[in-house]
């Protein structure tokens, strides 16, 4: 890849060192970046970059990354989708949980780099383009299933994972697969009646 | 029926959603450590690996070598500032790269500064030290730890509390009894890390920092770096739980200051989770030693309350709890002394209720002991000591609601049903047992400035420098507007959590709320003021109505006669498009200086036990039921309920979730958190969301929180008592009664585990 092939006038040296500037919400690198040289030949060494492709919150990325860079870091530093929270960087408490081709990663313990060609789903991508709430987003707000909101973008994620994994049948089923969700304000009476209107209301749909 | 909008009753607000609910769900809620900063480099933290004794060199060159290295920030690079204060600002007097000497373990030795945040990761990690190192003393009974009397070491605890002659009344007392309790070091562990984030442009520093106190750091941070207060600005504008940690400000921010000065680029250190535990203060691990004298008629002659806190080797934080613990209940006589045992470990700080969540949890389980001895009901045994007067200094309380709120509380609870004989509830394999504790907290509230704005249209803007840390501040502080003003809640923004805004005290000691919204409160009456009299004036579209009671609602200004004005119609009539009101409210008795404090960062509390004309408290009760299996002896906490009276209630949605938050907390407490620590070594061993265990989704049932309605109106001009920390006091002691109610074993050192039920 080369600097002629990034948008928005960064160089290839700003992304490099993980800055994230005014136009951090556009995607560094377009698609048309896709014919980008050998991404993973030289991927051994650790501080090697590599080219990843995915797809975020359904828009094509190509990332040039540190390979030990997480898709926490990933997301937050070289995107600049800080929606998506660290809280422990050690898949302790998730607050960094995303969907990964559907279902719920701790991205803080997923490499970047193997992710490539994966569609990643933040709790950016939620909300319609009219900015129409999901039903979980709505849910959380009617419910008040937070205070601080630090831990509510994983919770809501976990949560989608949840209902769609079958696993918020019960209360109780709720309560023991939301547990990975660590909410210090201790939410989780709140958050658990959260899940179960946007679960009824994701069945009716 | 959504319980999380409970129906507001009598002196309690709307169930208002919170104002920045959409931003938190959506992820566009800027945390700071989220904030876009362009060309930004990343510094990570070299941390000692003994906790006593001297660096002798420092090792960098492996980690200058790693590529992408900027800069590494050590030993006499912050020469040229000041040295952190210990105090309501400042975490410690420890200054680490000041200061060859090691004071803790996990102490800063180093700041690397690279490209990228794995660079200075890995540079971070190469980084080696040579020590001088010495045993150290690691907690209370540790060899060389310094015990003194804790009184006149600190403004929180000017002299021990005391009353009548205790030694006599509690020799002489028919039924006593005489325990100790422990409860352990403990860490705040907010989801969100600790970050600093610092931006010079010319001479003007910008910090990005999630923080409780942004006017106190401004203050404090600029005297440490020697600039003028005027170009440093906090920013903080939303806050991922603090509990108490991010009140006083670490040493690193000024260290994150001078390394993004050196690199001549803007420099963002997120602190590790594991590091956070040695870098930022925590809850000190408590001892207590309580004796209770009562008649037979369980009426309390004399009560002895001793405490022993841990603080560090330079700096005396006092947690000092017998304030409250003293002025409970209807003593006949009161004895307290509070120790502090200086030991090798970082400046503990405040967390959550900081005097009373140990202080009171010894009190209740104590409580509870004295009411098996008597043979009383618990609840009786309360009631039978509600005082009249606080016992110390003889005091009403502005108002106490605490019978109200166990009345209530043992209704919904279910108490009657309880058969007190111990181990007799089962439910097949569970042992069951009930408890209860009270609850309590000072009331206070400190200077505090806004600025509200209100333009001809109805839009309505609230600026102040508070600090929304999940309490909902933010959301009341535009509810107070939208009612005093008449506007829907849709046209109120509320900007908080910048240095810049009119000047609010630390968001600490639950007095944002009472303090905010006086604040806010006078600006809307100043707005109200000028509108009224333009309505009313012989050209106004009210002319003729001066004497009428004046109202606004719905954007109009309703006068009692009937006859209304659009408010856009009095703008009109002014030739004005906004009116901004600026305030400053301080509370009553406050010290002629305690505005010029405000403007310095220092926020003068008062209310609690510091007011000459009453003692002001809100009050709660809490009932839990425990399930203890028995083969297992796992502990479980299907119910709990909890009332509490706290003055006026601005929202009960963003209350209630307070208050139960608040409640879960202390599951955890009694239950779940404590920080384990090698004596040895004088280390924390469980530095990780792993290992420290805190109360998950599966731990918590079915919390139920009454608002009892109460009118204080000598708190404050709001009427607000405050509730953060009301919630969990108290609620250790209920789960460690109703733990000895169902399987007969009395616990008095927290957390109660498996192991203390075993054999």
């Amino acid at each position: 890849m080369s600097n002629s092939t990034s948008p928005g006038g960064l160089s290839r040296r700003t992304f490099m060192t993980g800055s994230v500037s005014a136009a951090a919400a556009m995607p560094l690198v377009a698609t048309s970046t896709k014919a980008a040289e050998s991404p993973t030949a030289k991927a051994a060494e650790p501080r090697d970059l590599s080219t990843i492709s995915m797809r975020i919150n359904k828009q094509a990325y190509t990332l040039a990354l540190d390979n030990r860079t997480s898709l926490l870091d990933a997301l937050r530093d070289h995107v600049g989708l800080t929606g998506t929270k660290k809280g422990c960087d050690h898949g302790q408490c998730g607050a960094c949980t995303v969907l990964v081709d559907g279902k719920r990663v701790l991205s803080c313990l997923s490499f970047a780099v193997m992710n490539e060609g994966r569609e990643v789903t933040t709790v950016e991508g939620l909300a319609s383009a009219n900015g129409e709430l999901h039903p979980m987003q709505q849910a959380f707000v009617d419910h008040d299933a937070f205070q601080c909101g630090y831990c509510t973008p994983g919770q809501i994620m976990s949560a989608i994972g949840c209902i769609d994994e079958g696993h918020a049948g019960s209360d109780n089923d709720i309560r023991e697969y939301m547990s990975g969700n660590l909410c210090r304000c201790a939410a989780y009476p709140n958050i658990v009646a959260a899940i179960v209107q946007a679960r009824d209301e994701i069945r009716r749909a | 029926m959504n319980q999380a909008a409970p129906v507001p009753k009598e002196n309690q607000g709307e169930p208002v959603v919170r104002i920045d609910g959409r931003l938190k769900v959506t992820g566009q809620a800027n945390y700071p450590a989220d904030i876009a900063t362009a060309n930004v480099a990343y510094g990570a933290l070299a941390t000692s690996s003994i906790a006593r004794g001297k660096v002798s060199k420092l090792h960098t060159d492996d980690a200058r070598a790693v590529p992408g290295v900027l800069d590494i920030i050590t030993y006499g690079d912050m020469d040229k500032t000041d040295k952190p204060k210990f105090g309501n600002t400042g975490a410690s007097s420890i200054a680490p790269l000041h200061d060859r000497t090691i004071f803790h373990d996990g102490q800063i030795i180093a700041m690397v500064v690279a490209e990228t945040f794995e660079a200075a990761e890995e540079a971070a990690m190469l980084i080696r030290a040579d020590y001088e190192d010495d045993p150290p003393s690691a907690s209370f009974d540790s060899k060389g730890a310094k015990v003194e009397p804790a009184a006149g070491k600190s403004p929180m605890l000017k002299e021990d509390v005391k009353v009548g002659d205790f030694d006599t009344a509690y020799a002489s007392a028919a039924v006593k009894i005489d325990q100790k309790y422990s409860t352990p070091t403990q860490h705040h562990n907010p989801i969100e890390l600790f970050s600093t984030t610092a931006i010079w442009q010319g001479d003007q520093l910008t910090i990005q920092e999630p923080s409780q106190n942004v006017t106190g750091w401004k203050i404090e941070l600029a005297r440490q770096l020697k600039i003028d207060p005027a170009n440093v600005r906090i920013v903080s504008p939303y806050v991922g739980g603090a509990f108490g940690s991010k009140g006083p400000m670490t040493a690193r921010t000024a260290i994150v200051a001078i390394a993004a000065r050196r690199v001549g680029r803007p420099v963002r250190c997120v602190v590790s989770r594991m590091q956070a535990f040695n870098t930022q203060t925590y809850r000190a691990e408590t001892r207590h030693r309580i004796r209770i004298g009562a008649g037979k008629d369980g009426r309390i002659t004399a009560f002895g309350h001793e405490g022993w806190e841990v603080t560090s080797r330079p700096d005396s934080y006092v947690v000092g709890g017998t304030s409250a613990t003293g002025r409970m209940y209807n003593y006949g006589s009161v004895l307290t002394h509070i120790s502090l045992v200086h030991a090798d470990r970082n400046t503990p700080g405040y967390m959550r209720s900081p005097p009373e969540t140990p202080y009171v949890y010894a009190l209740e389980n104590a409580m509870d002991e004295m009411a098996v001895a008597l043979r009383m009901d618990p609840v009786e045994f309360r009631r039978v000591n509600e005082p009249e007067k606080e016992p110390i200094g003889g005091k009403p309380f502005s108002s106490r609601s605490l019978v109200k709120c166990y009345d209530q509380a043992a209704q919904a609870f279910g108490w009657s049903k309880r058969d007190a004989a111990v181990g007799s509830m089962r439910d097949g394999d569970w042992l069951v047992g009930m408890g209860c504790a009270t609850a309590i907290y000072p009331t206070a509230s400190a200077p505090c400035a806004a600025r509200v704005r209100l333009t001809a249209d109805g839009q309505v803007r609230v600026q102040c420098g508070s600090h929304e840390i999940g309490t909902g501040v933010r959301t009341v502080a535009g509810q107070m507007a939208a009612e005093r003003l008449g506007i829907g809640m849709d046209k109120v923004s509320v900007e908080m959590g910048d240095s810049a805004l009119p000047p609010a005290p630390v968001s600490g000691g639950s007095i944002s709320t009472a303090s905010v919204c006086s604040a806010v409160l006078k600006a809307c009456d100043a707005v109200r003021g000028k509108l009224f009299a333009a309505a009313v004036a012989g050209d106004g579209p009210l002319a003729g109505s001066g004497n009428a009671k004046l109202e606004m609602e719905q954007e109009k200004i309703v006068a009692s006669g009937g006859k209304s004005a659009k408010l856009s119609d009095v703008f009109k009539a002014m030739q004005i498009g906004a009116i901004e009101e600026y305030a400053e409210f301080a509370p009553n008795g406050s010290t002629p200086e305690a505005l010029k404090k405000l403007y310095a960062g220092q926020a003068e509390f008062h209310g609690g036990d510091q007011d000459e004309d009453s003692v002001k408290y809100a009050f709660g009760a809490e009932f839990v039921e425990v399930r203890v299996n028995s083969y297992t002896r796992e502990i479980r906490v299907p119910r709990i309920v909890g009332a509490f009276a706290a003055g006026r209630i601005m929202n009960t949605r963003t209350a209630r979730s307070q208050l139960m938050g608040g409640m879960i907390w202390g599951i955890g407490q009694a239950l779940h958190e404590a920080t384990e620590i090698d004596r040895r070594n004088a280390r924390y061993v469980n530095r990780d969301l792993q290992d420290y265990l805190v109360p998950v989704n599966a731990d918590v049932k079915q919390v139920d929180v009454i608002l009892v309605p109460e009118i204080d109106l000598d708190v404050n001009p709001a009427g607000v008592k405050g509730l953060g920390e009301l919630g969990n006091v108290g609620t250790a002691a209920a789960v460690a009664s109703a733990v000895y109610h169902a399987t007969g074993k009395r616990i008095r050192d927290l957390p109660i585990r498996i192991d203390d039920l075993i054999a």
